[in-house]
């Protein structure tokens, strides 16, 4: 539904985007992740017909963005970063704007907008003005107008940005309901979001896909390494000499905490070391209060995979 | 489509503060012409008022164009626009309809002067006919270079400027240059075809020529084909 092809693009001599190629499957949610730099923006600029690559090409339920770009656009639900309105119109306003822009018809229109209001909580707010909305509302209104013309590509840039926790929830939510019966991009560089709601993310990282998958196999890749955290009645002394008895530990760092220790244990072989760890302890008598292996969140991999970008 | 961004457009105008200093200013200034030619034993015409507010144009018709596109590139609203299924002349021609309507509306205080004339004594209308189409005419040209520099820039400011800049050149050039005696005679027919002004000397005169509309619709054509031209290489930068 949504592909790009070797899509590069230089800003003068600046190269923002470094032979980018990914595929997106009708009715896939995908999330598209990087830190602030990396491309996204550009990305789904080239995507959307903003801007037109310096070669490679984007197409759009099969409509080439270059040469058959307005019925590419017309297939598709655009957010901008950061939300542009026009702050002196009203939602309702606003909205029919849009729906013209994309030759709905008047009946169709009205029909639609109770319905893409009512979708994302905007009903009480219709006669409101949008510079007056604060910034969660403008936000809602953004996805409304992307949703209006029930397109079946959706790209939101950052939709959650702004958003209090409470509406991010009901953002998700949102995806959860039009998952299936759209494409749906969604750019951030908050990574629960999309975590939570991609089927698939694609990181990206100085204009080229660090990595992608689905956010387990991501998790999976990511938790190579992981740590195990472990707090035990015990002295710091005790705590290290037991440690690094077991034949896999590479570094532990401890923290004292009145009578308990804590301490983090890193492994040499990336295996899963929790096990060892309670059986050694045990031996010893001491008391296991707690034990996790550290979460290894795809936020961590996502750094690494920007690190290992940058090297 | 076009009709539908013209029709925000103007609506977005009127939502300016900037959009009543202008209709302010213009009835204001327009009014002050008026009055000076209005004295007993004087003829019964718009002439001086009509000439009069062709000069307040060149700084009240790049005051309403200047926010046309850049205050879109501004605030980012540009995208989402330029990323709609529309083409780059549909969003040209939109913005300029719509300062074009809001021009007209502008021009009504003129239409009250003419009333009083009509009280007081017995104008003849044809002048007054043409000289409000000339204005148009005018008003048309001045907008559509104002589209054209409002595409350049997202400064409102530098729009405004540069239309202003623009619009002086022949305006000014015909001004001072005319009466060098020391012009070759062709070169004083090119300055004095340029300039607006003069231009719209014979509308003001109750004159309908060709070649008057020839140059303003040509003008007006000129800008607006640059202005599509420049929006259409800003997807390419």
């Amino acid at each position: 539904m949504i592909e790009a092809q070797h899509l590069v693009k230089w800003y003068g001599p600046v190269q923002a985007i470094d032979g980018l190629s990914f595929e997106v499957p009708a009715g896939e949610v995908v999330g598209f992740l990087g830190p602030n730099g990396a491309g996204k923006s550009t990305t789904i600029r080239m995507l959307t017909g903003y801007l037109p690559p310096t070669s490679g090409t984007a197409t759009i339920a099969g409509h080439n963005m270059l040469t058959d770009s307005r019925a590419a656009r017309r297939k598709i639900g655009y957010l901008p970063e950061s939300t542009p309105l026009y702050t002196e119109m009203r939602v309702s306003e606003y909205l029919h704007f849009c729906g013209k822009l994309f030759g709905m018809n008047r009946a169709d229109r009205v029909k639609r907008i109770d319905e893409v209001t009512d979708k994302c909580g905007l009903s009480h707010n219709k006669r409101r003005v949008i510079g007056q909305l604060s910034k969660g509302n403008r936000q809602r209104v953004g996805i409304a107008q992307a949703l209006l013309h029930d397109p079946p590509v959706l790209i939101l840039d950052e939709p959650t940005s702004g958003l209090d926790p409470q509406q991010t929830l009901a953002f998700r939510e949102l995806v959860q309901e039009l998952r299936g019966k759209h494409t749906i991009m969604l750019s951030s560089h908050i990574l629960p979001e999309i975590e939570r709601s991609a089927d698939r993310v694609i990181i990206i990282a100085n204009g080229r896909i660090a990595a992608q998958g689905t956010p387990a196999e991501l998790r999976e890749r990511a938790s190579q390494g992981g740590a195990v955290l472990v707090e035990a009645k015990a002295s710091p002394e005790q705590m290290t000499h037991t440690l690094q008895a077991i034949r896999q530990v590479k570094a532990v760092r401890t923290e004292k905490h009145g009578d308990w220790c804590r301490a983090v244990i890193h492994s040499k072989d990336q295996s899963d070391l929790r096990e060892p760890v309670a059986q050694a302890l045990s031996a010893k008598g001491f008391t296991i209060r707690e034990m996790h292996l550290e979460a290894p969140t795809l936020e961590r991999y996502f750094v690494e995979a920007v690190v290992r970008r940058g090297a | 489509m076009t009709f539908t961004i013209a029709k925000r457009e103007l609506q977005s105008l009127f939502y300016s503060p900037i959009a009543y200093v202008v209709l302010g200013g213009f009835a204001i200034g327009s009014s002050v012409f008026f009055i000076q030619g209005f004295q007993p034993g004087r003829p019964a015409t718009m002439r001086g008022t009509l000439d009069m507010v062709v000069w307040l144009l060149i700084f009240l018709a790049p005051a309403i164009s200047m926010r046309l596109v850049s205050e879109e590139l501004r605030s980012g609203t540009y995208e989402r626009l330029m990323t709609s299924p529309v083409n780059d002349l549909q969003v040209v021609l939109g913005k300029w309809m719509g300062a074009l309507v809001f021009f007209c509306i502008l021009l009504s205080p003129l239409l009250v002067q003419v009333a009083v004339l009509e009280v007081v004594a017995e104008p003849e209308l044809g002048p007054i006919v043409t000289g409000l189409l000339g204005l148009i005419l005018v008003g048309a040209l001045y907008l559509a270079i104002g589209v054209f520099a409002s595409a350049w820039t997202q400064n409102q400011i530098i729009a405004f400027l540069l239309t202003v800049f623009i619009i002086a050149i022949p305006t000014f050039a015909a001004f001072f240059l005319a009466e060098e005696a020391a012009l070759k005679p062709a070169l004083r027919h090119l300055v004095l075809y340029i300039s607006v002004n003069n231009q719209y000397q014979d509308f003001a005169k109750g004159l309908i020529d060709i070649r008057n509309f020839v140059y303003f619709l040509s003008g007006t054509a000129l800008f607006l084909f640059l202005a599509v031209k420049l929006v259409e290489s800003r997807r390419w930068r």
